[in-house]
């Protein structure tokens, strides 16, 4: 099962490595052995042998996924090391840690090296003027700054300076002479790019319909259920259109909801790492709830916070939320506590 | 600063246990299963309120006047370990079903960092007396979440075998250092931004 | 893990230190402070109780209130950390700045460190200053090595005393350009003591087994 999330990531894991090229390899390489040597070297010692359940694997493959692809190789090593060493076997292994590994691995990482963890690549084909980054980081620099007085987030990026690629004005240009100009309207510059992820960013998380194709197999086959991952994502892209504006002085019903939701780790996570039967909650209300605290969080810590895109870092969060939220949630009687509080 | 500031400093931001260190032992160092944990919670919220606002007038209104401020240290210990003591005498006699479950006894709140921390942080920080209450209470709030949370994490971890040396308070502050890193995600940054805009 | 059984007091007494173990340099003044106000106070405490001599008088101090008797270490050890701030300000003010609220927490350490130690047996004074230097050495042992681990591999420095040619500071040379940096936030303290109780355990449990031919340690 565990195998077969993995395989459900590769075709997003492929796009990333066609666009950034042997540097992204490397990362994945570099993440996937320092979690696999990780785990052989907390476990071999005691006689188990833990490497078939694939957990190290998936691990260390979603850390990668989630690193820039010029990350220095010492970054995604240490993020995996200390995700198996200290999130997972601390607490004697798989099924018994309270905390996805990965996303502790990431915030591990994203704490301790924030200038390596932006070293963005440009991708391949992409228009690159001055320093390459990811549409999501270059839209936070641009609202933090003075005078982003449009009112979509692309519109923004536009007017800060913000270039897409070729390919892009091509596509788009045509769409819009041969489709949309007959309706009236026409789609901003970057829509494509930011849509097929054709942008700087994350090794694997750049591509949201390839991560898409992977969590509708995972969903059809039931290895994850639709509760927390609609939850997580109608809330958040709610809170994204109603507040999103306001930051940048455009009022409510502002916020491109559709940018945000195409950007980031956040597909990613609400589908691959955030449903982990061990660190979320285990009755389909306990899920909701936690899809729906999970998706203000990212709202807020996308949005006001400075911890990468806010998506590892609520579900940290969450995680720690989770054992609790199932007492409340399941009528399961844990522990030396007799009943129910 | 304002309420709003004060509030989300002192629950989240600045946690008393996951980013001052203090009051960990009663937080990690607890058995028992929820109840006990919450009452160990509110009992540290109501000492840290208390301790906020007592070391408030006895700083501003006795030491600064009287000009004993070199007499800080033992006059906020006298403080919190009077408090303390009173709390517990008032638990014995209205509560005594605290008593039963928390177990907590006159050593373990006594030589609690939380409340004197508290009172040191406030009066360091110059609060007003309004002020200090607020900042005592809502720590006594990220106090009391903090506790729950750590709790229900280690009643999970108590039906699964881990590794032998680790077990109990090990793991227990190996859980809250990794709740600390969550929790960074609430930085002063975030607080200015969503605050301010 | 019971709350008298001394390793665990030592640890009880580290949790609030551990916040001023991010650079060595601190964590030196503050197991320098708490082994003075603990041998002070339990040089003191011992005094007290001859003082009131007899051995009726002992007899009764024993039996008083364990509330009494701690209300008794409070002053005790409050006024001498209360001293030992007035003289860390005069002597050494950027010490006194980095231990900041931690600096009167010494007294709550001491108080910890100390229980069970000074007024409540009937030790002579020289087992009295053994037990507690043995407590204060430990306790600034554990601190020292936290410490040690937390800023080298979290800042890549070393942070000692200036001294002639000396500038105080060790710098690592490849860790100081990407270091750890987490190790040094709250949570890497918390971390480390983790590892560093379950490290003291794994040790003593060997220890135990060994001599005594594989008995049970717990």
């Amino acid at each position: 099962m565990t195998w077969l999330v993995g395989l459900c990531l590769l075709p997003a894991a492929g796009w990333g490595v066609f666009l950034f090229g042997t540097p992204a390899l490397i990362v994945l390489a570099v993440s996937i052995a320092a979690a696999i040597l990780a785990e052989l070297a907390s476990t071999l010692p005691f006689g188990r042998f833990t490497l078939r359940d694939g957990s190290a694997f998936l691990t260390g493959f979603i850390v990668g996924l989630l690193m820039p692809a010029g990350a220095p190789a010492c970054v995604p090593a240490a993020a995996s090391a200390f995700a198996i060493l200290v999130v997972k076997q601390s607490f004697g292994g798989l099924g018994r840690n309270w905390m996805n590994p990965a996303m502790g691995g990431v915030v591990f990482a994203l704490l301790s090296w924030p200038g390596p963890m932006s070293q963005w690549i440009a991708p391949k084909g992409g228009a690159v003027q001055g320093a390459v980054m990811p549409p999501l980081e270059a839209l936070r620099a641009a609202m933090a700054g003075p005078g982003a007085k449009e009112t979509t987030p692309l519109a923004i990026l536009s007017s800060s300076g913000f270039t897409f690629s070729d390919l892009d004005s091509q596509v788009l240009g045509w769409i819009n002479t041969h489709v949309f100009s007959p309706m009236g309207i026409s789609l901003p510059p970057g829509t494509f790019d930011v849509l097929i992820g054709h942008v700087a960013g994350g090794i694997g998380i750049v591509s949201v319909p390839l991560l898409m194709l992977g969590a509708w197999f995972l969903l059809f086959r039931g290895i994850i259920r639709w509760h927390l991952p609609v939850m997580y994502l109608g809330t958040f892209a709610i809170l994204a259109a109603v507040f999103g504006g306001l930051g940048s002085g455009n009022g409510w019903f502002a916020g491109g909801p559709g940018f945000h939701l195409f950007s980031g780790s956040l597909v990613l996570g609400a589908f691959f790492v955030a449903p982990d039967p061990v660190t979320s909650p285990m009755t389909n209300k306990g899920k909701c709830i936690f899809g729906i605290g999970l998706g203000t969080l990212t709202f807020f810590l996308r949005f006001f916070g400075s911890l990468g895109d806010g998506v590892a870092a609520s579900i940290v969060l969450g995680n720690c939320a989770a054992p609790l939220l199932d007492r409340w949630t399941s009528r399961r009687v844990t522990g030396t506590q007799g009943g129910a509080a | 600063m304002s309420w709003a500031a004060i509030i989300l400093t002192f629950a989240l931001v600045d946690n008393v246990i996951l980013s001052r260190l203090l009051g960990v032992w009663p937080a990690a160092g607890a058995r028992g299963g929820m109840r006990a944990a919450a009452g160990v919670g509110g009992f540290m919220a109501v000492l840290m309120a208390g301790s906020a606002v007592g070391g408030w007038a006895l700083d501003s209104q006795v030491l600064v006047p009287l000009g004993f401020t070199l007499l800080r240290t033992p006059a906020f210990v006298f403080l919190v370990a009077s408090l303390a003591l009173a709390l517990q005498a008032f638990n014995g006699r209205f509560l005594p079903s605290f008593l039963r479950v928390t177990g907590v006894s006159i050593p373990e709140i006594g030589i609690n960092t939380a409340g004197l921390g508290l009172v040191l942080i406030a009066t360091r920080g110059e609060y007003s007396a309004p002020e200090s209450l607020v900042a005592g209470l809502a720590a006594g709030a990220g106090y009391f979440l903090v506790t729950a949370m750590m709790t229900a994490i280690r009643e999970r971890l108590e039906v699964e075998p881990v590794p032998r040396a680790l077990k109990g308070f090990p793991l227990q502050l190996i859980t809250a250092g990794l709740m600390a890193y969550a929790f960074m995600a609430f930085d002063r940054a975030f607080l200015a931004r969503v605050l301010g805009g | 893990m019971k709350s008298e059984d001394p390793p665990a007091l030592l640890f009880l007494g580290l949790c609030p230190a551990i916040a001023v173990s991010v650079r060595v340099i601190d964590a030196l003044w503050m197991s320098a402070g708490v082994m003075l106000v603990l041998l002070l106070s339990g040089l003191a405490m011992e005094l007290l109780s001859r003082e009131s001599s007899g051995n009726e008088a002992r007899h009764s101090f024993d039996r008083g209130s364990p509330a009494a008797r701690w209300m008794r270490a409070l002053v005790v050890t409050s006024f001498l950390t209360a001293s030992f701030e007035a003289g860390l300000l005069a002597l050494a003010p950027a010490a006194s700045a980095a231990l900041g609220i931690y600096a009167p927490l010494i007294a709550v350490n001491c108080l910890v460190l100390g229980r069970g130690m000074p007024g409540t047996h009937n030790l002579p004074t020289r087992r009295t200053v053994v037990g507690l230097l043995g407590r204060g050495i430990g306790f600034a042992a554990s601190l020292v090595a936290i410490a040690l681990v937390r800023e080298a591999l979290g800042a890549g420095t070393i942070t000692l005393f200036a001294l002639g040619g000396f500038g105080g500071t060790i710098v690592i040379p490849m860790l100081v350009e990407q270091p750890l940096r987490a190790l040094g936030f709250a949570g890497g303290g918390l971390l480390c003591l983790g590892y560093l109780v379950a490290v003291s355990r794994a040790i003593s449990r060997r220890a135990a087994a060994n001599p005594a031919g594989g008995e049970a340690a717990q």
